[in-house]
């Protein structure tokens, strides 16, 4: 019952506007000093190990890293232009492009509210020029930026590994199928909706376009390359990944796009070559643009790891009191087989996605049910790949929704007025939650072919 | 649940409670600690690092957080340098000779070494012997030559792989199967119940018999806590303990060998060791102990090659 | 991107530059040595042993540190679904009550904060269990300033605090009481700025805790793209 408690009065006081990270905090300190004998010297050690202990955890300031240097070193750019050589032709074909824009930026992108950011605050424009509602540009943008944590790499994917010591090189895999699939289902919707609705399409600029645009975007796609034959080559771990994207998308954006830093001309120029500035080489590390992208990188570090170390402090309070054990025993007694206990979690899930930031909730979730998976013989793999595909769904319902809340600043609409532009297409996540849940060889296949099955440790 | 009014003791320890050498000694530390002593005392095992990973158990005792742990001996370098013996490659012949050496006069002094910082230690718990894999096969010491070697943080096993001319790597405990998977690092050193409980074994070449070095552990408690309870309770507590090590240890040479067996049974491949290849490997490594001998004392090095002759 | 509001003097618009350049440098140096660990492993078959742990170290470093200035441009995510729908001075209460279970959290953390890194430095704790009562009397085992982290060796130059901390022995690797310092001086700044920020609700010139959602700026510089009139 002071589980309950607990879980009330944090979410009690989010609702009267403590931060997030406070009110998971403050209540657990509480916690622990009425109903244990834990120091609160230990709160403060378990709000350094955070960091300090979790070597996983390390990949998420390199992964937003590497984002922020994409986004504003023009891979975003290149990448949308290149999605509209492809499939802008279809019906509804700049809609469908900004689907596949999304999901291409979230093969080299950690994050979803990064992903609605880099592709868009372009495409939301775009889409508005031509003759699509706001609503409607709003909508897809903000269900397809969700892929960003779906489709590898991905900083969620990487604090559930970090939570239940599973592989992060697994769960990588994992996610490629059913971010592809969920790509296609967003991609088909729009289409069928394009046809009924009739909404406008773009002309096909031939094949000339399509590889010329490839071309341009292909120093920020080999990163895709990169990262995945990276960790599965042997060359780095995921860890060791996400800071060698973080330096490859800052060379990239500096020296061959050049769309920021010392290289950068004024709008209607190109960009200065390398060679015609070569002192570039060492101004780069002074250059404002630099300094900005590291620190806005860095900001967004502190503020979702701020949440990640004080949920590490609720898992500390759920631990002390042995709660994991104690549920895990409640629900095996009644007799609960895959199939319930796998509702149990999407519920509760969807129900703590509405009021949780991804990352924090995976970080109190995951070792809650991870036991009674193993115990009742569900795929480690599989169960984290439903978290994110939760998560994904977390992220456009509100009150707390990372993905409503970006896109309504990028596209200058009320929050109220995303989650209804948004809703059909939240439709079609749910559909995919369901098809993720009871069909788990679309998330292990691929990483049983590559890495042979998982193993259970514990 | 701990009742109102007993001593509540927080072990917390980094292994599966069910398989692991030390997960089972813990385990049944616990049940014997609850049932023999319930009403004064209650014990809870917190297994899997859930509570506190190795080095933070240590800190955590020191501030009265957990009561009992039980790190491997390489984890008490900030504590002393002495376990570094237990390290050293070829030290001691087999687990029955690291059991004597612990048992001896030498080995119980050990224990106090660290009371000077704040913390006592109870019993070793074995583990048992470390082997040797790679994605190669490693017959002779040039085998590991160039190869890189995922270590855990100790002067002694840098210098160990070092002195194979191979590169030792740290690396987080969790990557490691994937490292090894991918080729990140070619191999790794630990013993048969490690390797066959991480499934290193899947993901390696084959591991060879070397019986190099041996991973134990030891049971820690502070101090200020164990001087601060009842004499009577830190008897019977001293007294459970001691007979529940005796037990295990005497158990670990089957759970080793189980292990052993179990990674054949599951298809991978044990190298052993003609007498005269063992030695190449034991002079190739040997000059590590020059390094440490400060360290260590001669007098426990004597100590210990002297019940080596005994096995 | 992100706009923090114009600090009105010459050391505020100092002290923002410092804590900006910080985070971008600490950030910086995190992700320089993971990937030369990654060259000289994949390239040179060799290692910073202590790459590891310093960049381990630098995490905690930059969150710490970043934590204050993130309350002082109100970034942090919060729910304003529910005080969103209040009348003004509905708000204004539940912004000030927000506000003073952020200072208790700090508080706490802070006495916390500084029992942990005491003794490391062979200072003393606090006695009482919720608030600060007195300081403890240094037993055998307070002094600990001895104890060393695991692998970053210990720099030269430092030598001198060697007779001052560790009773003039030798220290081989940096003692703990050096990265963990930034437990109590980030979790000090974190209380200085929720008391600020405090203030700034109480005086009218900022209504939440929380970054809000009319008041996101991280995006503010692509939506005049987008927005009608
Ligand atoms: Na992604
Ligand atoms: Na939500």
């Amino acid at each position: 019952m002071e589980v309950a408690i607990l879980f009330l009065l944090t979410v009690g006081l989010m609702l009267i506007g403590v931060p997030i990270a406070v009110a998971l905090g403050f209540s657990s300190t509480l916690f622990l000093l009425v109903l244990s004998d834990t120091s609160l010297a230990s709160v403060a050690q378990s709000f350094f190990q955070a960091m300090d202990g979790h070597y996983t955890l390390l990949a998420i300031p390199f992964f937003i890293l590497a984002s922020a240097f994409m986004s504003t070193g023009g891979v975003a750019r290149r990448i949308i232009r290149f999605s509209i050589a492809c499939v802008g032709h279809f019906p509804g074909g700049l809609a469908i492009a900004g689907v596949f824009a999304c999901m291409l930026f979230a093969a080299l992108s950690g994050s979803s509210p990064a992903t609605v950011v880099a592709i868009g605050s372009i495409v939301i424009a775009g889409m508005r020029q031509v003759g699509y509602t706001k609503d409607f540009a709003a909508g897809v943008i903000a269900n397809a930026g969700t892929l960003g944590i779906l489709i590898p790499p991905s900083i969620v994917m990487v604090v559930y590994a970090s939570a239940t010591d599973t592989s992060v090189g697994r769960m990588f895999l994992a996610g490629v199928i059913p971010g592809i699939l969920a790509g296609v289902m967003l991609m088909v919707t729009i289409y069928v909706m394009a046809i009924v609705k009739k909404l406008p399409r773009g002309e096909w600029r031939g094949w000339g376009e399509v590889a010329a645009s490839g071309r341009d975007a292909a120093w920020g796609l080999f990163l895709i390359v990169i990262i995945l034959g990276g960790i599965y080559g042997g060359i780095f771990t995921p860890t060791e990944a996400a800071a060698v994207a973080a330096v490859y998308a800052f060379l990239i954006a500096n020296f061959v796009y050049a769309d920021m830093g010392p290289l950068k001309t004024a709008e209607d120029r190109p960009n200065l070559p390398l060679w015609r500035k070569p002192l570039a080489l060492v101004t780069v590390f002074f250059h404002k643009d630099t300094k900005d992208t590291m620190f806005e990188a860095g900001k967004l570090t502190i503020t979702l790891m701020f949440i990640i170390a004080n949920a590490l402090i609720l898992k500390h309070v759920l631990t002390d009191e042995q709660i994991p054990q104690r549920i895990a025993t409640a629900m095996l007694d009644a007799g609960l087989g895959p199939v319930m206990f796998l509702v149990i979690v999407n519920v509760i899930l969807l129900i703590g996605g509405q009021f949780m930031e991804p990352s924090g909730l995976l970080v109190i979730v995951a070792p809650l049910v991870f036991p009674i998976a193993i115990e009742l013989g569900i795929d480690p793999i599989h169960l984290g790949i439903i978290m994110v595909v939760n998560m994904e769904i977390g992220m456009i319902t509100p009150p707390v929704g990372l993905n409503l809340f970006v896109t309504s600043g990028v596209a200058g609409m009320s929050m109220m007025a995303v989650v209804r532009a948004a809703l059909p297409f939240l439709a079609v996540l749910f559909v995919f939650l369901i098809l993720v849940t009871y069909v788990p060889i679309l998330s292990t296949w691929l990483p049983t072919m590559m890495m042979g099955p998982e193993i259970v440790i514990r | 649940q701990c009742d109102d009014g007993e001593i509540v003791i927080k072990f917390s320890h980094v292994t599966n409670a069910d398989n692991h050498p030390k997960g089972i000694a813990a385990s049944l530390l616990q049940t014997r600690v609850n049932e023999e002593m319930n009403g004064t005392a209650c014990m809870e095992v917190y297994p899997n690092s859930t509570l506190y990973d190795d080095d933070q158990v240590l800190e955590a005792m020191l501030q009265g957080d957990v009561q009992f742990a039980a790190p491997s001996l390489s984890k008490f370098e900030q504590f002393t340098k002495v376990f570094r013996i237990f390290d050293l490659p070829f030290m001691f012949k087999n687990i029955e000779a690291v059991d004597a050496f612990q048992a001896s006069e030498a080995g119980q002094a050990m224990k106090e070494s660290m009371v000077r910082r704040g913390v006592l230690g109870l019993e070793f718990w074995h583990n048992g012997m470390k082997q040797l894999s790679a994605n190669k096969p490693l017959i002779e010491p040039a085998d590991a030559q160039g190869l890189k070697f995922r270590v855990q943080p100790s002067e002694v096993l840098k210098a160990q792989f070092e002195a194979l001319g191979a590169s030792p790597q740290p690396m987080a405990f969790s990557e490691v199967y994937g490292a090894l998977q991918t080729g990140v690092v070619d191999g790794q050193e630990n013993t048969w119940s490690n390797v066959y409980g991480q499934k290193f074994f899947e993901v390696q070449d084959g591991t060879t018999e070397t019986n190099h070095g041996a991973l134990d552990y030891l049971v820690v408690v502070s101090t200020d806590w164990w001087d601060g309870l009842d004499a009577g309770v830190r008897d019977q507590l001293a007294t459970i303990l001691n007979e529940v090590t005796t037990e295990r240890n005497a158990a670990v040479a089957e759970v080793d060998a189980q292990a052993r067996q179990a990674i054949l049974d599951a298809g991978g491949e044990i190298r052993e060791l003609t007498t005269e290849q063992r030695q190449m490997w034991v002079d190739a490594m040997l000059p590590v102990w020059d390094q440490f001998i400060d360290d260590v004392g001669q007098e426990n090095v004597d100590a210990a090659q002297a019940l080596n002759a005994n096995f | 991107m992100a706009k923090t509001p114009p600090p009105d003097s010459a050391l505020g618009r100092f002290v923002n530059e410092f804590e900006e350049t910080c985070i971008a440098l600490i950030l910086g140096a995190m992700t320089l040595i993971t990937f030369v660990n990654v060259v000289l492993r994949y390239g040179f078959n060799t290692g910073l042993i202590w790459g590891l742990e310093a960049t381990s170290f630098l995490f905690a470093w930059l969150v710490l540190f970043g934590v204050s200035y993130c309350v002082k441009v109100t970034a942090h995510l919060g729910v304003d679904a529910v005080t969103g729908a209040l009348p003004p001075a509905w708000q204004r209460g539940m912004a000030l009550a927000a506000a003073a279970i952020c200072i208790a959290y700090a508080a706490l953390l802070m006495k916390g904060a500084w029992d942990y890194w005491a003794n490391f430095a062979n200072l003393p704790q606090t006695t009482g269990r919720w608030f600060p009562t007195g300081l403890e009397e240094m037993g055998r085992t307070s002094y600990r300033a001895w104890y060393e982290v695991i692998d970053i060796p210990f720099p030269e130059w430092l030598r001198w605090i060697e007779p001052l901390m560790n009773e003039g022995e030798h220290y081989e690797k940096l003692p703990r009481f050096i990265p963990y310092a930034i437990l109590p001086i980030g979790v000090a700044l974190l209380l200085f700025r929720f008391c600020q920020a405090a203030w700034r609700i109480w005086t009218g010139h900022s209504r939440s805790m929380i970054v809000s959602h009319e008041a996101e700026d991280a995006v503010e510089d692509v939506a005049h793209m987008n927005r009608e009139g």
